[in-house]
This record gives C-alpha cells, structure tokens and sequence, in this order.
C-alpha cells in the first residue's frame, strides 16, 4: 500500500465521526418520532442521548395519518410538484432545442433576455406575483403555485446546454429525407435528450417540493398546505403543541420521500448540481 | 412564404410555451414589481377597493433608503456634489480620449454623477440619516452571509479532498453529507429549532452534562444569529461539497502521480497542486453561496422570527414583513428591487467568472 492511499484511509477513518454527529440531527428526530408522547414530555434525551427509542410506539404515525392534515399536504405537495415537473420539461425542451439548433431573426436578442431572467430570484418578485395571482383567483390553487417555478429560465439552459453537446449528424441526415422539424423534434431529439430532461425533472421535483416562501404566500386555508408549509405550521410551540412525537413524525413524513427519491436518484442529482454550478 | 418567415415561425413555435409563461409569470411581475413601488399601495385597501393606490414617484425608495422626510436640492452640500461632479467630468474626458478601459471610465462618471445626485438629499426635520428597518436588515443579511458562505467553503472543500475517490466508504460518506440538503428548509428548522431549545433540546442536554449552563440560542442576541448560522452551514454544505469534487476530478491525476514520484507530503500537495488548480472553482462557489444566502428567509422566520429584537431580520424576511404583516406593498417592492440590485452585482460576477473559466 503506498503512501498516498494510506493518508486517503485514514483522512476518511478520521471523517468517520463527524459523520456519524452530522446525521445526529435526522437521527434525532426518527427516534422521537417513534416515542410515546407521555414519555416526551419528561424528557427527549432518555437513552443514548434520546437516539434509541426508550419506548417503541407508531402511535404518532397512526395519529398524524388518521386525524391530521398532512396526508392531504403530502398529496397537495404531490401534486403541486408533479406539476411543476411536467410544465417545466414542456417548456424547457423544445425552447432548449431551438436556442441550440434552429436559426431565427431576433434569437439572439430572446436569448438575451432569457438570461437576464436567470438574475431574477423569486424573492424579488413574489410581492407583485402575489397582486397577479390575487387579480387572476389563483391563490389556494394546484396551478398557482406550479405557474411561478415554470416560468424560470433555468430549465431552458439546462436544456439548450446539453443540446449543443449533442452530435447533429442524424438531425442533419433526417432533415436531407424531408422529415419535418417537429416530427425530428419528436422522434429524434426528444429521445436523445432523455438523460439531460430526467435530470431536470429530479432537480425540478426536488426544489418544488422543498419551496417554502411562494407556498407560504399563495396558500391561505389549512387543507391547501403543501406539506412545507404544513410542518411549519406545526412548530410553532413545541411545549403546547399536539405533541412532540407526532412533530416530529410529520418531519419524517415530508422528508422521506426526497431522501428516498435522492438516494434513488443520486447520480442524476450529483450530475444536475455540478451542471447548474457553472450554468450560462 | 419567404424563407425568413417560415424560419421565425418555426422557431417561435418551439419557443411558445417558453415565452408565453416567461413573459406572463417573471417578466411581467418584474415590472409590475416596480410599477407597485411607486405608488402608496396597501395590501387590504387595494384588494378592496383596485383605485385605493396613490402615485408617490419615488417616495417609497427615498424612505427605504434613508428612512423619514428627506428633501432634494440641487445645492444640499455644495463641495462634495461639486468634488463627485468634476469627477464625472474628469472620467468622461479621460474616455473620450482613450480607446482602452473606455467603458470603465464611463462607468465611473455614471457612478460619480449618481453619487452628485444622492448627496443632494438631506434629512428634514426628523434628521434621520438612514432607515433604521432597512439598513439594519442589509447589515444582519451581510453578517449571516459573511458567516454562511466561509463556513461552507471551508467545510465542504476539506469534505470533497478527503473524498475524492470512488471507494465505497467514501461515497457512502459524501450521500451523509450531501442527505442533510435534500430536506425542505421547514424540516431542517423543525429538527433545528427543537435541538437547540433549552429545556427539551440535545445541544442543552450536552452543555449540561459537561457541567455547561444551557443557553436559549433563539432568543439570546448573537446566539440567534449563531443558531440561523448553524442550521444553514448543516443544510448547504452538499452543494458546494459536489461543485468542488466536480472541480477536483478535472485535476488531471498525472500531476498527483508527479508529486508522488518526488515524495511530496499529502499538505504539500494539497497547497501547491490542489489548491491552485480549484481557486476557480472556490471564488465560483463563494459568488453563489452568496447569491443563494443573501435571500435567506425560511430559517430566519422558522426559527427566531427575526428576534431577539430583530436581531436576525434578513432582508427577504423584512419585505416579507413589510408586504405581508404591515400590508405595504409599495416599501415591500422598493426594498425588493434593492435585493435585486445587489443580486444582479454578483449574478453579473459570476457570469463573468464562468466566461473566463471559458475562455
């Protein structure tokens, strides 16, 4: 064994503990999540500093399913990010296809402004998004709150960026045969570019699902939660609350899926994130 | 049909969908956003009543920026106009002369009359020299940020060194570093909020057992801060860790294989060849971290809802209060169109940056 690799074994020995206290905090709330209620309100910190259930109990699970909103959150975050999802690979795909492939007068211009959007955070706009939506009736609404993240640029960067990678020899070769632009579009492009759109759709589905600040501003009645929004709303206080165990469970219930979606998927997030880092 | 045209149809048919959601749903908020914050609009009246808004012209910018009646002269305080003035001068002179850094020296005599134009106001009776919401906010945005995002670079930087290889331990490990990123920003106060809370929190049950007094992190002034800190370092490291590993894997491995020949101790390499090698891909890191933190709102309003004494209160989280507590939307979007000022500063950098990375 050389030197080098022995300096990589022990660097990752010695990572090997902040690693485990870095998932202490999920850890945390899995194992009181699976705690009576009863035994919280004594204390959150029994067995191994609380990381062991001192008593095993779903009742929190039961309860949360059976007598509270989040089942319906989950369903509307579902929804809402499926949406999202969906329109924003509608949009991004073809406008990528064209930025990369087609010639057009005013393209250029088009594209500048598609990448002053890029500068737009959604901060700086959801005060005059929310009088829109409001004029329109869009609040509580599935589509009001996908609308906003289709209409973002970045997806159409993505897009055009992985297409001009592309080869376009077949485009070319199905072009000289007469096939029209949307017919290649169809049977040619969209095929070639699966990879770069399911990553799309897995960064996309992720972030809608977290989105904390337009769901919080469009969504007024309880039962139109995204599920975000809901857990927050039941954290406000902890010592009154309708207990910490189903809290906690509710924290489970909405981090589960992009956990297992993210584990799932890792290698498309991996990819998607260092290809958003040097986007433009 | 000319060819011309039948090209532009056919581009603008694939295009459609794009600009018909992008125009509608971004570009018209943008200037509708600046249309509001120029008027005294308040969130319920006008909902109620659609003509109940009144024109101010730049009113609501004017007390964004410094707060109470603040009067415009031509004269307010006639040396330092007139020093900024001749400076513009100057610059415009320099530029018509000089065909390099032409734009640059523009840029400075725009800077320079701008500059003229704002110190001709002067407090009124109030003599108020600064609005005292707005600017305190920018300041705890700044210190939050200037914590966050060296915090992230340092940590995830060391994380994606000691990572850098396809072992299976060390990709088991970047999934646990990177797990903690995927959860929603309400999650992470949630597990936050509760480990840090004084009577039922873990951080409070270590203190006390290595014979610590338990602090209250949300409501102690500077503690909060620390807590906002904390839990965001724990939530962002994931991306930053991935961007570096990318910039790391470009690294070609013929240069370690060098260093080894010549027996080069591993903090050697790392200052002289890693190092080097990824500044890029540091400064790129620290443009976004500070592009993505300054517009930090969900921990702040989570866990310390801007208290104790609005000690933590992020700019997002003051428009925010401003539009959706207070109603008032003109000073909300005066203050938004201030976030997208200083956002646009860094996004431009990074544009920049990720051009010379190119070139």
């Amino acid at each position: 064994m050389n030197v080098r690799t022995r300096t990589m074994r022990l660097a990752i020995t010695a990572i090997a503990l902040p690693a485990f206290l870095w998932m202490v905090p999920i850890l945390w709330m899995l194992s009181l999540s699976l705690q009576p209620n009863a035994l919280l309100q004594v204390t959150t910190t029994h067995t191994a500093f609380g990381l062991i259930p001192a008593r095993f109990t779903v009742e929190n699970y039961l309860s949360l399913i059976t007598l509270s909103n989040t089942p319906r959150w989950f369903f509307n975050s579902m929804v809402v990010a499926g949406l999202t999802t969906i329109g924003v690979i509608c949009v991004a795909a073809p406008a990528g296809y064209a930025f990369a492939r087609l010639e057009f007068p005013g393209k250029f211009i088009l594209f500048v402004v598609c990448l002053v959007g890029m500068m737009v955070p959604e901060q700086a706009i959801f005060v005059p998004l929310y009088t829109q939506f409001a004029t329109l009736g869009w609040h509580d609404t599935y589509h009001g709150l996908a609308v906003p993240r289709i209409a973002t640029p970045v997806g159409v960067f993505l897009a055009y960026q992985f297409m001009r990678n592309l080869p376009r020899d077949i485009e070319d070769a199905a072009r000289i045969d007469g096939i029209s632009r949307l017919r290649i579009f169809i049977s040619i492009v969209l095929p070639l570019m699966r990879p770069a759109l399911v990553t799309l759709a897995i960064l996309t589905f992720l972030y809608a699902w977290n989105d904390y600040l337009w769901p919080l501003v469009s969504t007024q009645k309880s039962v139109n939660y995204t599920i975000s929004v809901g857990i927050a709303s039941t954290q406000s206080n902890f010592a009154q609350s309708e207990g910490l165990g189903r809290v906690m469970a509710g924290g489970v219930f909405a981090s589960l899926p992009v956990i297992l979606f993210y584990l799932a998927f890792q290698k498309h997030v991996v990819r998607a994130i260092a290809l958003g880092g040097s986007k433009g | 049909m000319t060819k011309r045209t039948s090209q532009w149809l056919e581009g603008f048919a694939f295009l459609t969908p794009f600009i018909l959601f992008y125009s509608l749903f971004l570009i018209y908020p943008l200037f509708k956003g600046l249309w509001i914050s120029l008027h005294d609009w308040n969130l319920l009246k006008v909902a109620l009543n659609p003509e109940a808004k009144e024109f101010v012209g730049l009113k609501n910018y004017v007390r964004v920026l410094w707060g109470r009646d603040m009067e415009w002269s031509a004269t307010q305080s006639p040396l330092w106009q007139g020093l900024s003035l001749g400076a513009a001068i100057w610059a415009v002179l320099v530029a018509r002369r000089s065909y390099a850094g032409r734009t640059t020296y523009l840029f400075l005599a725009f800077v320079c009359t701008f500059l003229a134009f704002v110190l001709g106001w002067a407090p009124g009776e109030d003599g108020r020299l600064y609005n005292r919401s707005f600017w305190p906010a920018v300041g705890n945005t700044v210190v939050m940020v200037g914590l966050i995002v060296p915090l992230i670079i340092a940590i995830s930087l060391t994380l994606a060194v000691v990572l850098n290889h396809e072992t299976r331990w060390a990709l088991a490990l970047r999934t646990v570093f990177f797990v903690s990123s995927v959860l929603s920003v309400t999650v992470v106060t949630l597990i936050w909020k509760l480990m840090l809370s004084p009577n039922l929190g873990l951080v409070a049950e270590l203190l006390t057992r290595f014979g610590f007094e338990p602090i209250s992190w949300l409501t102690t002034h500077g503690y909060a801060t620390a807590a906002v800190v904390m839990a965001t370092v724990w939530w962002g490291i994931g991306i930053s860790m991935i961007l570096f590993l990318a910039a790391l894997q470009e690294i070609s491995s013929e240069i370690y294989d060098a260093a080894k020949v010549d027996d080069i101790g591993p903090v050697r390499t790392f200052f002289s060849i890693t190092l080097p090698n990824i500044t890029h891909a540091i400064v790129l890191v620290a443009v976004l971290g500070v592009i993505s933190h300054f517009q930090i709102f969900g921990q702040v309003k989570l866990l310390t809802d801007g208290g104790p004494v609005k000690s933590t209160e992020s700019l997002v989280f003051l428009i925010y209060d401003t539009g959706f507590r207070d109603n008032n939307l003109g000073r909300a979007t005066a203050m938004a169109t201030a976030l997208l000022v200083i956002i646009s500063v860094f996004s431009i950098l990074q544009l920049l940056l990720i051009r010379r990375q190119r070139a």
